[in-house]
């Protein structure tokens, strides 16, 4: 017996499907406030019409409810994704909402909420859903995208939260909402900021394919002195220890290899900033085409190069505790 | 804007001109701000803040002036106008917004206290549904839905609202008022009869065609010539204006009344008069049960309270009757006449008093004497100078219902004949639709009664000897059609009379109205619901009865707003139930997945009925994407007798 009640009310819960709240809004009560003055106006007069117009009016107001709620019945969130963004950048969810029905949804109000544990209060879970954002329409029996922006405020996997959508249309008497869990996250990178420059590129690594281009840029060695350097270049420190005449040799970055290495910022004291530098690092090396890795004290991540490498290693910066 | 602007349209009919006039500038200042960008009284623009706040100030002094309150039912309908109209100027958020829309419906209520007419009913749902307009268009920026769709959406909203509305009408428990004590004015003044009579004022009444009130007789009716429906009796005069029996002579004693001949059943519906008589067809056999009331002294049926709204009350009256046959109270006050007026008048009473001492004889002799001299009668008589019944008797012979009675109560008094005036409506029209008697204030007539002992108080109609068709036939023959319709149509006879039958429509359409619509109180509720079938109509079995039917009413109104409309050919109709079939095995066709890629999922899990979904798809395709060699009626077949089997 219990199992068919219970088959039956799972049944029951399945095609009501998500659950719709929904409530008078201020506006909503004033309106009662009002026709009860006029039912009470009209009463006193024994005014037929004045019955008639607060009756009709009455009438509105639960017509209203039934509108208000269709308006959020039938949608659905589709999908939700995100591209990761660096920290203090808008995090653009991308929302796929759906309206199977087969009506025009308006003014629907999207806004989220991290945290989503639990309070003693139950009143609680109806709060703190903030950055609001209108969608003007949904079209019937199709899907919208729309462009959700979160401020990133956290380095690491930063989760979209509970999806709240809302709407009091169309005549603002009735507040409607109702929620979305899901599991959507965004990957949130340091920011990139620091002082210190990029260190020099060196010859570690596997393969010594990459070329050497004389430069001025960048110390890369010695080398003997052979007739015809240039006596700038000479190292006269050295000379004094063993009397051989070598040359500093300098290079161009371009091509080299560069291991960015968690000790290059000991230095920096703070953690978020030591993540900083060692991202902004990674974006010059990206951009000045160098072979670069990274050694994290719990990872490290070979020389590579291209869109694919940086993210993995901006994410090894981001998802590091 | 243009809500409220309707909506306070009726009211510039009631108010003061300037009241109209500071309501419509407001509007047009807001229009010219939303068009032109004209600025509006803010904090920025400090001068036309103190303009807004002066145009307030001075309305309350005005209305204070001119109502000498605030409170009244006109003080207080002007304020509302007045105020909504300034609020109107200063919106700006959206409180504001709402507050203005939910007065304007407040507004709209104000109106009734006016006139309940089919009209204003009208005007209301359209002043509703911009209002409504005005809520949506509150919530929806324009981008997203244009103006035309905004109103369509209330349009759409009111209509559905509208079986609600009925029921709540019907079903919702009524109350009767009034639930504290109204203001004096909450009853506009009405025309009507008046409980005195100077020479000329029933004229006003008859260029009125307002209805005063309708008779509908159970079976038969009497001739048009005893349609006599007493009112206000006047005894007292002092030469210009006659007068009801002071109250405090009035004595508790019934006057003795016989009734024989054919009795006639009828119901009287009267319009509101704020006055206490109760019109009834001489002479009713007994007092109404509907509402409290009692016959005066001298035979008047009367309400103990003051008729402010229409009311329907039933009464059996017999036209013979005789009234107070051996004594008379009043006699003094029947015989009273002023001292020093109507000099000429006493004289020629005193001439016909030689000819004879028998009251009858001396009645007649009157009577011939306005039939036989040169006596006309007329709705537009001259005005009198001097003694207004010497001069009409002997000048100018002109006049209508109150001048004859005046004059003959005069010369039978002067005579020594008890006599007294009573005023009410004779005769009446029936609007052939409906069969209802209509009697409007242009019916009111005067009319004369002698007492003579042995034989009570006797009808005489002095108007009757100048003009009998007035009596017998009613006012509407001898009155020019100049005056029953519109100048306009009046010079064509044709036209004349469609206008005629077309207000009998529109009088029958506006008397069901009123029967139903307007009179629909606890007590006709009370009616009604017995008639559908409750057994004891109480609020808790209203309540009951109105909760269900809203519901189901509600339901059903859900239904039409969710179901889920597919216009689709019957193709995919079919396909769309091999589909279902699939989806209760568990194989849910996907929104991206194509009939082929949705047969190939199927035929891995059926593979032994792969021929038949390859059948089906194959039809479905081809039925849909345009090869028509395939026939639907395989493509059903196949369907139907499709069954997955356990693999």
């Amino acid at each position: 017996m219990t199992v068919v009640l219970k088959q039956l009310y799972q049944r029951f819960n399945q095609l009501r499907g998500r659950r719709i709240f929904i409530v008078p809004t201020r506006f909503g009560f004033a309106y009662v406030v009002f026709l009860i003055l006029i039912l009470l106006g009209a009463i006193n007069y024994s005014n037929s019409l004045g019955h008639v117009l607060c009756f009709l009016l009455g009438s509105l107001g639960l017509v209203a409810m039934l509108h208000t709620y269709r308006n959020l019945a039938k949608i659905e969130l589709k999908q939700a994704h995100a591209k990761a963004v660096f920290y203090g950048q808008d995090i653009n969810f991308k929302l796929i909402f759906d309206n199977p029905s087969s009506h025009d949804n308006y003014q629907i109000e999207v806004s989220s909420k991290q945290n989503t544990h639990r309070s003693w209060n139950p009143f609680k879970m109806f709060k703190g859903y903030d950055n609001p954002q209108m969608i003007n329409q949904l079209k019937p029996q199709q899907t919208t995208q729309i462009n959700y922006l979160l401020p990133a405020q956290q380095r690491g996997l930063y989760a979209l939260g509970r999806v709240r959508i809302a709407s009091v249309f169309p005549l603002g008497l009735y507040s409607t909402w109702s929620y979305f869990k899901n599991n959507v996250t965004a990957l949130v990178y340091p920011k990139p900021e620091g002082s210190l420059p990029l260190p020099n590129t060196t010859q570690q690594g596997k393969n010594f394919t990459s070329k050497h281009i004389k430069g001025l840029d960048d110390f890369s060695g010695f080398n003997r002195y052979r007739t015809g350097d240039p006596i700038h270049a000479i190292a006269w420190k050295s000379v004094a220890k063993d009397n051989v005449l070598r040359t500093k040799q300098f290079t161009s970055p371009q091509g080299g290899h560069l291991m960015l290495e968690w000790q290059a910022v000991a230095q920096i004291k703070s953690l978020e900033e030591r993540l900083s530098q060692l991202c902004i690092w990674i974006l010059q090396a990206e951009a000045s085409e160098i072979t670069y890795g990274l050694r994290l004290p719990n990872s490290v991540i070979n020389f590579g190069h291209g869109e694919i490498h940086r993210h993995r290693c901006l994410a090894a910066l981001a998802l590091y505790e | 804007m243009l809500g409220l602007t309707l909506g306070a349209l009726p009211h510039f009919s009631f108010q003061p001109l300037w009241v109209s006039i500071i309501f419509l500038a407001m509007i047009g200042w807001r229009y010219m701000n939303s068009w032109r960008g004209w600025p509006l009284p803010t904090k920025r623009f400090s001068k036309l803040k103190l303009l807004q706040l002066s145009i307030a100030a001075s309305t309350f002094v005005f209305l204070l002036m001119s109502y000498g309150n605030l409170i009244g039912r006109d003080a207080g309908v002007a304020l509302l106008t007045v105020m909504l109209a300034l609020k109107v100027t200063e919106i700006r958020s959206h409180r504001d917004y709402y507050l203005s829309c939910f007065l304007g419906y407040f507004l709209v209520v104000t109106n009734f206290f006016y006139s309940q007419s089919i009209a204003t009913a009208a005007l209301m749902f359209i002043v509703v549904t911009i209002m409504t307009g005005c809520l949506i268009s509150l919530n929806v920026p324009e981008q997203s839905l244009n103006s035309r769709s905004k109103f369509k959406l209330a349009s759409q909203m009111l209509l559905q609202a509208i079986p609600l509305m009925i029921l709540l009408f019907i079903f919702f428990p009524r109350i009767a008022g009034p639930l504290w004590g109204l203001p004096n004015d909450a009853y506009s003044a009405k025309t009507g009869i008046d409980d005195s009579m100077t020479l000329g004022k029933i004229s006003q009444l008859i260029a009125s065609d307002e209805v005063a009130f309708r008779v509908k007789f159970a079976d038969k009716m009497p001739k048009q010539s005893n349609l006599y429906w007493r009112g206000p009796i006047l005894w007292q005069t002092d030469g210009v204006t006659w007068t009801e029996l002071e109250e405090q002579l009035q004595t508790s004693q019934d006057p003795t009344l016989t009734h024989s001949g054919p009795e006639y059943h009828y119901t009287t519906t009267l319009e509101a008069h704020n006055n206490k008589w109760l019109f009834a067809l001489d002479f009713p056999t007994a007092a109404p049960t509907v509402i409290k009331s009692h016959f005066t002294q001298d035979g008047q049926l009367r309400s103990d309270e003051t008729i402010n709204q229409r009311l329907q009350y039933e009464l059996t009256s017999t036209p013979q009757f005789t009234f107070n046959i051996d004594d008379e109270p009043y006699l003094q006050q029947a015989l009273q006449l002023p001292d020093k007026h109507h000099i000429r008048t006493k004289q020629l009473a005193k001439q016909w008093l030689k000819q004879t001492q028998d009251p009858l004889q001396l009645v007649q002799i009157a009577l011939n004497h306005f039939n036989q001299r040169n006596f006309y009668y007329t709705l537009t008589p001259p005005p009198l100078a001097g003694d207004s019944i010497d001069s009409f008797l002997f000048e100018s012979q002109r006049g209508f219902c109150e001048h004859y009675a005046a004059s003959f109560t005069i010369l039978m008094r002067a005579a020594g004949v008890p006599t007294r005036i009573v005023t009410g409506y004779q005769g009446g029209e029936i609007n052939p639709i409906d069969q209802f008697l209509v009697i409007r204030q242009r019916d009111a007539h005067a009319w004369t009664e002698v007492w003579i002992k042995g034989q009570g108080w006797l009808r005489v109609d002095p108007t009757a000897a100048v003009s009998k068709e007035r009596i017998e036939q009613g006012m509407s023959t001898i009155m020019p059609l100049s005056m029953r319709s519109p100048l306009f149509i009046s010079n064509s006879q044709r036209l004349a009379e469609l206008w005629q039958k077309m207000r009998n429509n529109l009088d029958a359409i506006d008397n069901k109205w009123n029967q139903w619509i307007l009179a629909y109180g606890p007590k006709l509720q009370k009616e009604f619901l017995s008639k559908l079938g409750m057994p004891s109509p109480n609020w808790q079995t209203m309540a009951l009865w109105l909760s269900i039917s809203i519901s189901i009413t509600l339901l059903t109104i859900s239904v039409i707003l969710f179901y889920h409309r597919q216009h689709s050919s019957p193709i995919i109709k079919l396909y769309t139930k091999f589909c279902n079939k699939a989806a209760q095995r568990g194989f849910k066709r996907e929104n991206y997945e194509g009939p082929l890629d949705f047969g190939q999922r199927l035929k891995q899990y059926y593979p032994q009925q792969s021929d038949e979904i390859d059948q089906i798809t194959q039809l479905y395709i081809n039925l849909h994407y345009g090869k028509q060699s395939a026939s639907i009626d395989e493509l059903r077949r196949t369907i139907k007798q499709f069954r997955f089997k356990k693999s």
